[in-house]
């Protein structure tokens, strides 16, 4: 419908943006093995002067550990915390929890609120709740996941990762892994793991939290300012692995989109998790593109490349696809189109 | 679950959402804000807010913005009746201001326009007064002025007798080139309204706002063209290329079914769209749903209406005290002091707050920001009752409280 009435203002895609997000309320998924201290984190997190105005979204909320001296009200759905926080519990739809929230903070009857934090169960794959924000019907119009933080403990974290597969998913889809424990975990535990962490997750940051201890921001920051990272191809023997595919000259609209359309049909279920910033012919900052599997969010341009650095970057996690069968079909479509 | 019986929260929680609150000022204690709000920058380089009261005692205030965060009043004037509003004022580029005057009945004087130089603002100076006065007339209800040549008003005049007299106001184009000796060069009424007319008086609507001009903006990308709202008459695109005999381009109108009081035309020339708003005017949500309006301009002979801006549900806010519903929006007025776009309305909702809509999808305007802050301190309905908006080039916000909450400054964040 642009076409109708386009705009000298807006790019390709509609209005550029600011910020990656644009308006749409930023969301923390915070995953990891029950025990790795999330919740310890969540809570430290909540006190703080950035995590005022924080939604907690939980399935459970005995499991969430929040104690009675923190609730000041509540409705069978909703607990209110202190410092403007509060805690949804959802036991089946996290997709209605979220519209829920919205329309009642829309109407009045829920306090303003600034971000959303989901915090998973400990044996959760993170690629569901991934692909529910991924389109536009669904709650991308609304929601935009900034990062998705995997808690892994220095103490036990080690053996849980060489036995659990959803262990391995959580830490591989993650954009920042936060060792905690590593004050009681024995000598040495801590470096053995973030070794095995950086082989799992070249490009995530890797922190460290003690007694749930950390800068806030790592919570908040959008994780975009990573994918200036160059990292080596990472290969595990779920078959999954990551690469950044970095193209040197602007590609072609159509067939970046064409490329992507085939490997989503082809390939669905093995693209964990794609993103990035493109350079697109005719556009003058990146485009942000995002895929979970065989679903695509609509792209945003924004209005300059972070840091001047104009060079497609598009950080894949596949399973059983190389980066070379990319390249490949990236180089095919754009002589076809 | 319904408001009132949610232990969470009172009705009404504010919100703030993807705007940064920068600023409050009541202005003195004198926070009752109208309709008219622009930017001059001073010979020093002061960048001053020019800000209408909504009626009596005061006239106007000059505000210093230069740094949004500390908004410090630098003139404040009062009106010489109880019986005066001024509610509606427009500066141009060097430093005239436009001041509209209405009396609250037909007949009482002052009643007109009156042009100031602010270049000093602590010493706004009067230059000329343009009486409207009659005893069919309030004077001047609002004025677009940004070229610097000519007001364009929706006012009264001695010799303007209404076929209603809820009718009284209509066009009237002012030329101030000189603007020690404003004159009329030309006028236009809805056919019908006035009593000399030798067509019928057009059909009273239920609610019975009045046939009357309210909003009269003229962009300086079209000289010739006049885009006219006019309360219960709906908005009309008039050729003002010969300005003594306004032509009617076009006619649109919601109402009825909706309840008039059709109220500012915001085109989008670049996009071939016109935004058109409607006030609310009742308490209580009692004239919902009072919106803004997307119409389809590729034909300006025949606008098309195609979305409005979306806004919280009524039960939610009809009875939080006040209005709910649209009123202003930033006009995009082509001054080097103002902000404008194409993908982006900002609009005020009585206790519905600021709210920002991208409208890069016509079809499907989308919010993107709103705030609505508690109700103002001596407020008499008990809530905020957001009354008009301004951008400036920098893209700071502006937006004022109708009763006394004065005015709030913000940045977009979005």
């Amino acid at each position: 419908m642009n076409e109708l009435f386009p705009s000298p203002a807006a790019g390709m895609f509609g209005r550029r943006l600011k910020r990656e997000r644009g308006h749409r309320i930023p969301v923390t998924v915070i995953t990891g093995f029950l025990g790795a201290g999330k919740t310890t984190l969540l809570r430290r997190f909540l006190g703080t002067p950035e995590g005022q105005g924080t939604a907690v979204v939980v399935n459970e909320f005995g499991a969430t550990g929040i104690d009675d001296a923190l609730v000041r009200s509540s409705t069978d759905e909703t607990v209110l915390l202190g410092n403007g926080c509060m805690c949804c519990i959802t036991r089946t739809d996290l997709q209605r929890a979220l519209r829920r929230m919205v329309v009642e903070r829309e109407r009045g009857e829920l306090p303003d609120f600034k971000r959303i934090v989901i915090e998973t169960s400990g044996l959760a794959d993170p690629s569901p709740i991934l692909q529910t924000f991924a389109t536009d019907r669904a709650l991308g119009e609304l929601f935009h996941v900034e990062a998705v933080v995997a808690v892994v403990d220095a103490e036990a974290g080690g053996d849980t990762l060489s036995w659990s597969s959803e262990a391995r998913k959580q830490v591989i889809l993650a954009d920042r892994l936060v060792v905690t424990k590593t004050d009681i975990a024995g000598e040495g535990a801590a470096g053995a793991l973030s070794a095995q962490l950086r082989a799992l997750n070249p490009g995530a940051e890797i922190l460290e939290a003690v007694n749930g201890e950390l800068d806030p921001s790592r919570l908040t920051e959008s994780a975009a300012d990573q994918r200036n990272a160059f990292v080596a191809e990472a290969a595990h023997s779920d078959g999954i692995g990551s690469f950044v595919l970095t193209l040197d000259q602007p590609m072609p609209w159509p067939a970046f989109a064409k490329a992507m359309d085939s490997l989503m049909a082809l390939r669905g279920p093995d693209l964990l998790r794609v993103k990035g910033f493109l350079d697109v012919e005719g556009c003058q900052g990146p485009v942000v593109v995002q895929f979970v599997q065989h679903l695509a969010h609509p792209p945003v341009e924004l209005d300059a490349w972070p840091d001047g650095n104009r060079q497609s970057r598009v950080v894949f996690i596949t399973k059983n696809i190389s980066e070379q069968q990319v390249r490949d079909l990236f180089k095919a479509m754009r002589a076809l189109t | 679950m319904p408001a009132a019986s949610n232990p969470l929260t009172q009705t009404g929680e504010p919100i703030t959402w993807n705007f940064k609150l920068l600023a409050q000022n009541n202005l003195g204690g004198f926070g009752g804000m109208g309709e008219g709000m622009s930017i001059t920058i001073a010979k020093d380089g002061r960048r001053i807010i020019w800000l209408a009261h909504e009626s009596a005692p005061k006239n106007f205030t000059g505000v210093d913005v230069s740094d949004p965060r500390n908004p410090k009043v630098v003139v404040q004037t009062d009106l010489p009746q109880a019986h005066m509003r001024s509610n509606s004022l427009e500066c141009s580029a060097n430093n005239i201001m436009a001041v509209a005057y209405q009396t609250q009945k037909t007949g009482q004087k002052p009643a007109g326009l009156e042009l100031f130089d602010v270049s000093v603002p602590e010493k706004p100076r009067s230059i000329s007064f343009f009486d409207c006065s009659g005893p069919t007339s309030r004077g001047v209800h609002q004025l677009w002025f940004c070229d610097g040549e000519y007001v364009h008003m929706a006012s009264g005049a001695p010799d303007f007798k209404p076929s209603n007299p809820l009718d009284d106001q209509f066009y009237r184009c002012i030329d101030v080139r000189d603007p020690a000796k404003p004159k009329e060069v030309g006028r236009w009424w809805m056919p019908g309204t006035s009593a000399t007319d030798n067509v019928a008086p057009p059909p009273r609507h239920p609610l019975d706002k009045g046939y009357r001009a309210h909003n009269t903006n003229v962009y300086q990308s079209r000289p010739d063209r006049l885009y006219l709202c006019y309360i219960d008459g709906g908005m009309f695109v008039m050729d003002i290329k010969d300005k003594a005999n306004p032509k009617v381009i076009s006619h649109w109108t919601n109402s009825p079914p909706y309840t008039g009081f059709m109220h500012t035309a915001v085109p989008l020339f670049d996009r071939n769209l016109m935004l058109v708003t409607d006030e609310s005017t009742e308490n209580a949500g009692k004239d919902w749903p009072k919106l803004i309006w997307m119409l389809d301009m590729r034909d300006e002979a025949h606008p098309v209406s195609i979305a409005t801006c979306p806004l919280p549900p009524v039960d939610a806010y009809k009875d939080r005290g006040g209005r709910f519903g649209a009123h202003n929006i930033h006009e995009n007025v082509e001054l080097p002091t103002a902000w404008r776009s194409d993908q982006i309305v900002l609009g005020t909702f009585f206790n519905g707050g600021l709210r920002a809509y991208d409208i890069s999808n016509p079809y499907q305007p989308k919010e993107v920001a709103c705030f609505v802050p508690p109700g103002p301190k001596g407020s008499p309905v008990g809530a905020i009752q957001m009354n008009d908006v301004f951008v400036d080039e920098r893209g700071i916000v502006y937006t004022m409280d109708r009763f006394s909450g004065g005015l709030y400054t913000l940045e977009m964040d979005f």
